[in-house]
């Protein structure tokens, strides 16, 4: 069960974070219908898990970049997600749900590194849902523009 | 000229029809293309939203140091609601959201905003309640931006959107006239299609009815027609040829020509159908054609055609033509012809013959008179001087010297009796009234008895028979005749043949006749003489000083022709001999 040892580690490892911002807090919280529930993760939890980076360019910066994260679909996997859809939502109470289609179809990354820095909450950090836009002309729309949250703070499976 | 008038203007609308229908859909389709492109949501026309977003950003941090002032917020908070507002700023001075405030003017302004956000930033790291009125009065400029950057945005999407919208209309009402005049286009286009559908289908209509016509004319044809490819292999193969031939078409066609029937692999038929193969015409006639073993065959004439295609040869056409009745007629004319030819050859033999028994009789009576000058002078001068002498004597004559001399004129006259008759036989002989009545008859009997008279009328001579098998010899002839020739053949040897020398008669046979040779020790026959002898009235040398009418062996000679056999000298150096050749019944000649 490496995927309830994981979560268990990350539960511990929020018991024991101090509540005052840093590495060790929490950026990420998990709600819905996952295995334990609820999970909440920090940067180094995630940063723990195997990695994926991909190149691609986004709608509000020129250029393409390259980010580094975990795989969205691994991702729920670990957490045993059911339900066909995930609310995400971001620091500034952004939220948009996201059909769980999304991660089947094509390689979604929760990033935390664009460009081999750290992302910056003062800039669209720590983390950002990116989806592989110039490998799919279907992802070039604005109905899947929309669903690249940044600051991405909390993930409910429904 | 009137079609051709009528043809024009539905050649000219379809054509002018088709470059219409290509210009139009071309234009339509760029039309299409330019819209399909422009309709696409860039992501600077959501500024509204992200100046909204940015306003309320910078209203929750004005409020979170208000709710600090009073205790009711710590430095987290503070720090998160800067964070989140310093990701705005920073969004706003990335790419395509630097370029549109840039575009309206508040670029300097918003550098202004950033370097104050950058100045108040340290503030989060140990914000205290005294930092809070600072931080409100330093925020204080960034709703009003906002706001103002907020009211640009709308007004630039809105102005983007109609301008937009206005575009596609126009391209749209464009587009829809080119359809229009696709569809007009196109409506000629169809138009023309189910005219031209429609005449097909008639020329069709026409050409299926003309080939039918035409496959009645050709299977209704008393003639046969056949039709071979250029590589020889059968086509066509009508009704009248199937009956002459015996085949039917379907275990023809397709097939060699040459291997459908031994007629047509004949030389004759080959080289007609060659011939119309590269071109030529050719004709046979009267060809006998054999359909079985049995039955006679027909007589046909042949006609090949070459067949051209656009000037090309494709094959070769043949027609039979049953001319077994010209044939039968021609037959009959032949015959008839014939016929006409032998009785004319007939009838001239016959004048042949009446002019020649014309000419031996008038020879006839002219050897007769030297004959009579000749043979008859010695006779009558015995008769005349025993009669000379009996009138002479008177009385005294004695009854035996009156019968002595009596008994001398009587045998010369009965010598001339003779004589004559055997020049009457040799003349009928000649004038064709002797003919042979053959039967079977025993050779050997006749030779016998005469013999046996030849031996009473003349004792001293010596005639020895030898036989060569005994017993009845059969041979086909009429016995009178040949009785007659061996009379003559044997009186003639005893004739002339030396006084007390023996004449021997031989009968023997060879694979088909019966032989008799009849030999006598006499004097030769000349040389000259040899070829001449058996003339009518030719008397050789040897015969001076012997009565005869030189007919005999001529008589002998005709006789056994007659008859189917002959005589001949054989050649010998010493005396004569004569053979009579006759067929033998149990031979092989009839």
């Amino acid at each position: 069960m490496p995927r309830n040892a994981l979560a268990g580690l990350a539960m511990l490892m929020l018991a024991v974070a101090p509540a005052t911002a840093g590495p060790d807090e929490p950026v990420l919280r998990i709600t819905g219908r996952i295995a334990d529930g609820a999970a909440a993760f920090d940067l180094d939890a995630l940063r723990a898990l195997p990695a994926t980076t991909l190149e691609t360019s986004t709608v509000v910066t020129d250029g393409t970049h390259r980010f580094t994260g975990v795989l969205m679909r691994d991702f729920l996997d670990r957490l045993e997600a059911q339900g066909d859809h995930v609310t995400a939502s971001a620091l500034n109470d952004y939220a948009v749900d996201i059909p769980l289609a999304d991660f089947r179809d094509y390689d979604v990354i929760i990033a935390y590194r664009m460009d081999g820095a750290a992302l910056d909450r003062a800039d669209k950090g720590p983390l950002w849902i990116v989806y592989p836009r110039d490998d799919h002309a279907a992802l070039q729309d604005i109905r899947y523009d929309y669903r690249w949250v940044w600051q991405l703070s909390r993930l409910d499976v429904r | 000229m009137k079609r051709l008038g009528g043809a024009v203007p539905w050649l000219v609308l379809p054509l002018a029809a088709v470059p219409v229908f290509a210009v139009l859909l071309t234009f339509s389709l760029i039309r299409m293309v330019g819209v399909e492109t422009d309709m696409r949501v860039e992501a600077e026309q959501n500024m509204l939203w992200v100046m909204h977003q940015s306003e309320i950003a910078a209203r929750r941090l004005t409020e979170t140091a208000m709710l600090a002032e009073l205790g009711e917020a710590g430095a987290d908070e503070i720090a998160l609601r800067l964070d989140i507002l310093g990701s705005r700023i920073a969004l706003l001075n990335a790419g395509p959201q630097r370029r549109f405030v840039d575009r309206h003017g508040l670029g300097a302004e918003l550098d202004r905003l950033s370097d104050t956000l950058d100045g108040i930033a340290p503030l989060a790291a140990d914000f205290t309640s005294d930092d809070a009125a600072g931080l409100r009065a330093a925020l204080g400029p960034f709703p009003p931006f906002f706001g103002r950057a907020a009211n640009g945005a709308m007004i630039a999407e809105w102005d983007n959107l109609g301008g937009r919208l206005e575009t596609y209309r126009a391209q749209l009402r464009k587009t829809i006239v080119s359809l229009i005049g696709i569809m007009g286009a196109g409506g000629v286009l169809a138009a023309t299609l189910v005219m031209a559908l429609r005449q097909s289908r008639q020329r069709n209509r026409l050409l299926r009815r003309a080939r039918d016509f035409s496959g009645l004319l050709i299977s209704s044809s008393g003639e046969g027609i056949l039709a071979v490819d250029e590589t020889g292999r059968c086509t066509l193969w009508n009704g009248a040829m199937a009956a002459m031939v015996g085949q039917p078409a379907e275990q023809v066609v397709g097939r060699k020509l040459t291997e459908v029937a031994g007629f047509f692999d004949i030389a004759p038929v080959r080289h007609g159908v060659a011939q119309a193969l590269r071109g030529e015409t050719a004709q046979l006639m009267l060809q006998p054609l054999f359909r079985d073993s049995h039955a006679p065959p027909l007589h046909v004439d042949l006609r090949f055609f070459p067949m051209r295609n656009e000037g090309r040869i494709v094959g070769a056409i043949v027609f039979l033509h049953d001319a077994s009745d010209r044939h039968a007629a021609q037959q009959k004319e032949a015959e008839a012809r014939d016929r006409l030819e032998e009785l004319v050859a007939e009838r001239t033999r016959e004048l042949d013959d009446a002019l020649r028994r014309e000419k031996s009789a008038a020879d006839l009576y002219r050897n007769f008179a030297a004959m009579i000058s000749h043979q008859f002078r010695t006779p009558l001068a015995v008769a005349d001087s025993a009669l000379q002498r009996l009138i002479r004597r008177g009385p005294h004559a004695t009854p035996d010297e009156v019968a002595e001399r009596a008994g001398r004129a009587r045998g010369a006259i009965a010598g001339l009796t003779r004589l004559v008759e055997s020049t009457l036989d040799a003349a009928r002989l000649e004038a064709g009234q002797v003919g042979a009545r053959r039967r079977t008859c025993d050779l050997a009997g006749i030779l016998h008895n005469v013999c046996a008279r030849q031996r009473a009328a003349s004792p001293h001579a010596r005639i020895d028979i030898r036989q060569e098998d005994a017993g009845a010899q059969a041979a086909f002839c009429d016995p009178a005749h040949a009785e007659q020739v061996l009379e003559n053949l044997l009186s003639n040897a005893v004739k002339y043949a030396d006084t007390g020398s023996q004449v021997s008669v031989h009968l023997h046979r060879d694979t088909d006749r019966l032989l008799c040779d009849i030999r006598n020790a006499g004097p030769q026959v000349a040389g000259a003489d040899r070829a001449r002898i058996f003339e009518r009235n030719f008397r050789g040398a040897n015969s001076t000083g012997t009565p005869g009418t030189g007919v005999g062996l001529f008589i002998a000679r005709s006789l056994a022709r007659m008859q189917g056999g002959d005589v001949a000298l054989l050649p010998g150096d010493a005396g004569a001999t004569f053979r009579l050749s006759l067929p033998r019944r149990d031979g092989t000649t009839a």
